[in-house]
Order: structure tokens, then C-alpha cells, then sequence
């Protein structure tokens, strides 16, 4: 491990995603394996969120700011977080940590709290990418705002669309007009699984509209807070016709691609014989949360 | 005597009239609720009660609306784009464009000087578009949607929202409330967002005055306001903008049993 120079005996990188829904943190060792990771809700304050997430996954971990080779920020509120090193958009980070899972992906497919996100990659690269955020439909908050309305835990929804044997169609185009869609389905007596299974189809179907233009071919990858929904999953193989791999951890890939993108940054400067730069870690800020 | 029945089985509300040689005999309004048909028959008894005849006293059923095909005795089905047509031209015969706000779609209709649909264009996919997205608003605010049109009207400093979807702006409202930006201000960003798509379908059909505005959204003074700002022009106003189309769906009925 003397490759860091001298006096360098921890090495480990950071990677933080602060999402628009959630915040995800992970901190991987010199084997690129994972000593801790942290999700939590973003909030409004994003700047104490990130300093709290951080601190949490440095507990968990034994280690302190200091052992921190490097820490790369990503997502939407990148730029809250005091303590990175560096900032880098979530598209590569995204490519990244999906190829780190599996190698031979193809099409990566993210849907998170706010937006949706399809990646084309070739050899782990990114080539081209498609995206929506300007509509609630066919993100995650289009079954939260459903499930809340029903009452729902959003966890569940999966497994109770398993149950289903007919499913209804619901309009893919607006989470208002489909709540609304859900509600008179059931007072008409439709079962409640057959209506949330039309639900995880509606997302699917709008999301091999998105992913269209970038050619599906295996392997594809489903990660975000949504590819935890079993339902979804079925119904994007169902829809995509060809399987839908997710890795372990669907929240984290983001958050493990900066980490590598991290690691990366500190060799390639090591390579060229140049001194890393790190930020001011200004994690004591926030030290009121412990 | 003859009596004629418009029934109008909208998405979120649903308008009935019973006219009488051309008179207004009695007019309704109820929630559509979640299930149409009970919506029809209560809409229908009500109507009937208030008119003081029964069902057989009335000669001709015209339905139209969303849920027209939930009303039983309707003798015939009229689209309501075109109900809507008949009653405005009835109220105002120099209306040439009319731009009816529901609930649940926003349509906009060109008459020619025969009060016939010229052209139209529909916007129903999206709750952003329609007098939902008002709807979201007020509820998160908690401000009675009856209120928010003239709470707009007090606005110095309309925000811009950065989205053009209700879920979005839901969300969005919240945040500038975090900010302490004026419930005012952002009730009148919410109304200059609608205002502006409202514009842009006008646009597609092709503005010509006189321009009429009907449905719920006729309700709503704000909305009226900051649509005329931007489109600049005055609108025409009926005295029950919601019950236009029903209106129009009875003088349908009417004319269904004109000899020849």
C-alpha cells in the first residue's frame, strides 16, 4: 500500500449522491469493497444532510474524514456537500457503478424519486444517455403519490402486484389523472393488486417509450429506489421483452460509481506524477448531530 | 307543454338543465363522484324536483360529458364540444372562440358565424393544463379554491414555476413557502403557468374575437384575468360558466324534436 507515498497506511474513497428523494453515501476500501453505506431522505438542508450521512458512514466504518483518500460528490446536490473533494454529474457515476456490478451492461436503467434516466454503455463507458424530469409519470413519485393516497406503503406495492391475474390499464401520462384513474377502478370493485400491477405497467411501458432511441439490448441493469419494486421489474422484462438485472444494492450504484470515478481521479494524478487535491473537509460543522 | 332535459356528466362535476319552450325551467349542479350513473340519477331527480314534472313529462334527453353513457334515459349522445358550441352561441351569437376549463381537460373551440365548430383543440393528458392543477394548489396551500382567483389578483411578484408538471409544482409551492415567498405570489405564478398553456392552445386554433370562457375555470376571476392579461383581449363572461355545455345539450334536445 505504499503507493500513496509515505506515511499512508488507510486507503479509502467516498462517494456521496445526493438525490432529489434520497441520499446515498458509501465509503469502499483499497479492493474497492464496501466498509459502510448510509441512505437517507433528502431533506431541505442538503449541506447538514450531507455532513450527517458522512459522519454516520464514518461511525459505521471506525474511520474518520482523515482516512478519506478522496471523496467525490454526485446527483442533483452535488454542490452541498462540504466536504468533496470533487463534483461529477450523476450520469457518469451512474455508468460507472452499474459496470462495476456487471460488466457487460448494456442499457442502464435508473429511475429515482424525481426523474428517470436510460445510459447506454459500451465496455463500461458511457456513449449516450436519455432523460426525463420535467413530469412526475414515470418516476418514482408517481407510486408514491399513489400509494399514499391509498393508504400504502410504497415497499409493498411489489409484492402485492405479484397477485395479480388481470391487470387494468392505467394512463401513463399524468400521476394526477392516474390517481384519480386508480380511485374509480377500485369503486368499480377491480381487486387492488390487478390495479397496482396496471400501475407498474404504465411505468414500464413509459419507460421502454424513453429508452427506446438507445436500442435495448442485453444486459440491461435496473437500479434506483424503483428497481426495488419487484412489480416494476417483472413488468419492464414483460415490456423490454429480455431479463432486467438489479444489482444487490440499486440505491448505491450511483454513489459507488463516484467512489471509483474517485479512485480513478487519485491513480490517473498519481500516474502523472501529480499531487492530489483534496478540499477542505469541513465535516465539523456538523459534528451537533452525534 | 314541452320539456326537455341537457344532462352534462363531466369528470368532476355534473350539470343538468330543464328547459321549457326554450325557458330555463331548473338547473343542477353535483360532485360526478367516482361513480357516474348514481351521479346521473341523482343529478336527474334532483332536476325533476326542482322543476316540479316527472320523468315522463319530458320529451327529449340529450347527454353529453365524459360520462354520458351512464345516463339511462338520454334519448341521444352529443359530444360535448359540440353542446358546448350550441349553449354559448344561445347566450352570446358573436362568440367566435371559446375556451371551456373542466376539471379534469381544457378545450378550446372555434365557431363559425353559424355558431358551428370550426375547428378545436383538446388538452386532457396532463393535469398541469386543466383547473386540476389549481385544485393542488389551493388544497396545499389550504386556500378554498373559490378564493385563490382574487388572492392571485393581489400578487406584486408572481413567481415563474420551473415545472410544467401539477405533481412538480406541488412540490415546488411547498418549497417557496419554505422561502417565505406570499401565498399570493404563488397562487398567481400557479394561474400565469395556466394562463399560458391556456394561451398557447388558443394559439393553436387561431384566436378570433369575440372569446368566451366557460366551464368551471369561468369561475375563477383570477384566472380570467390573467388569461385576458396575456392574451390581450376581454373575455366574455356567461353567468354560469359550468352549465354552458348542459345548456347546450337541452336546446339540443329541442331541436331533436323540431318537425322536419
Amino acid at each position: 500500500m505504499g503507493w500513496l507515498g509515505e506515511g499512508v497506511v488507510r486507503i479509502h474513497f467516498a462517494g456521496i449522491d445526493l438525490g432529489s428523494t434520497m441520499t446515498k453515501i458509501v465509503i469502499l476500501d483499497d479492493d474497492e469493497q464496501i466498509k459502510a453505506s448510509v441512505v437517507h431522505h433528502t431533506g431541505a438542508e442538503h449541506r447538514r444532510l450531507a455532513n450527517r450521512v458522512m459522519e454516520e458512514a464514518l461511525n459505521k466504518s471506525g474511520l474518520s474524514i482523515d482516512d478519506m483518500t478522496f471523496v467525490m460528490a454526485t446527483g442533483y446536490g452535488r454542490i452541498n456537500v462540504p466536504f468533496a473533494d470533487r463534483q461529477i454529474t450523476e450520469l457518469s457515476c451512474h455508468a460507472r457503478g452499474v459496470a462495476s456490478f456487471f460488466p457487460n451492461v448494456r442499457l442502464a436503467i435508473d429511475i429515482g424519486g424525481q426523474d428517470a434516466k436510460g445510459l447506454k454503455i459500451r465496455d463500461g463507458k458511457l456513449l449516450d444517455f436519455v432523460m426525463s424530469d420535467k413530469c412526475a409519470a414515470g418516476t418514482g413519485r408517481f407510486l408514491e403519490v399513489i400509494s399514499t393516497a391509498l393508504g400504502l406503503k410504497i415497499e409493498d406495492l411489489g409484492d402485492i402486484s405479484l397477485r395479480s391475474t388481470r391487470k387494468v390499464s392505467v394512463s401513463s401520462t399524468c400521476t394526477v389523472f392516474a390517481q384519480q384513474e386508480v380511485i374509480n377502478h377500485l369503486s368499480a370493485g377491480v381487486p387492488l393488486e390487478d390495479v397496482i400491477a396496471g400501475l407498474h405497467d404504465a411505468i414500464a411501458g413509459r419507460t421502454a417509450r424513453m429508452v427506446n432511441r438507445l436500442k435495448v439490448e442485453p444486459d440491461v441493469v435496473f437500479t434506483g429506489g424503483v428497481a426495488k419494486n419487484i412489480g416494476v421489474v417483472k413488468a419492464l422484462e414483460e415490456t423490454l421483452k429480455c431479463p432486467v438485472l438489479v444489482p444487490e444494492e440499486p440505491l448505491l450504484s450511483g454513489a459507488i460509481g463516484a467512489a471509483l470515478l474517485g479512485k480513478e481521479h487519485v491513480l490517473k494524478a498519481l500516474d502523472q506524477g501529480e499531487t492530489i487535491q483534496t478540499g477542505k473537509r469541513r465535516l465539523g460543522e456538523a459534528t451537533f448531530f452525534k | 307543454m314541452a320539456y326537455f332535459l341537457g344532462i352534462d356528466i363531466g369528470s368532476s362535476t355534473s350539470k343538468g338543465i330543464i328547459t321549457e319552450d326554450g325557458n330555463n325551467l331548473s338547473s343542477h349542479l353535483l360532485p360526478s363522484g367516482v361513480n357516474y350513473r348514481l351521479a346521473a340519477q341523482n343529478l336527474i331527480d334532483e332536476l325533476l324536483t326542482k322543476a316540479g314534472v316527472t320523468r315522463e313529462d319530458i320529451t327529449c334527453t340529450v347527454a353529453t360529458g365524459q360520462g354520458s353513457a351512464n345516463v339511462e334515459i338520454a334519448d341521444q349522445e352529443v359530444a360535448d364540444i359540440r353542446c358546448c358550441a350550441r349553449g354559448i352561441f344561445s347566450l352570446f351569437p358573436s362568440v367566435r372562440t371559446v375556451i371551456d376549463i373542466q376539471g379534469q381537460s381544457t378545450q378550446v373551440l372555434r365557431l363559425n358565424g353559424e355558431g358551428q365548430v370550426a375547428n378545436f383543440v383538446v388538452s386532457e393528458k396532463c393535469a398541469s393544463g386543466s383547473g386540476r392543477f389549481l385544485d393542488i394548489i389551493a388544497n396545499v396551500l389550504q386556500i378554498k379554491l373559490e378564493d385563490i382567483g382574487p388572492l392571485s389578483l393581489e400578487s406584486k411578484n408572481p413567481i415563474t414555476f420551473t415545472t410544467g408538471c401539477a405533481v412538480f409544482g406541488e412540490s415546488e409551492a411547498v418549497s417557496r413557502v419554505s422561502e417565505g415567498v406570499t401565498r399570493e405570489d404563488i397562487v398567481a405564478g400557479v394561474h400565469q403557468a395556466l394562463a399560458e398553456k391556456i394561451s398557447s392552445l388558443v394559439g393553436k386554433v387561431g384566436l378570433e374575437e369575440r372569446c368566451a370562457i366557460t366551464g368551471g375555470g369561468g369561475l375563477n376571476i383570477g384566472l380570467i384575468k390573467w388569461i385576458e392579461k396575456k392574451l390581450g383581449i376581454e373575455l366574455m363572461v356567461p353567468p354560469e360558466p359550468q352549465l354552458v355545455t348542459a345548456l347546450g345539450a337541452a336546446i339540443m334536445a329541442e331541436d331533436a324534436c323540431k318537425p322536419g
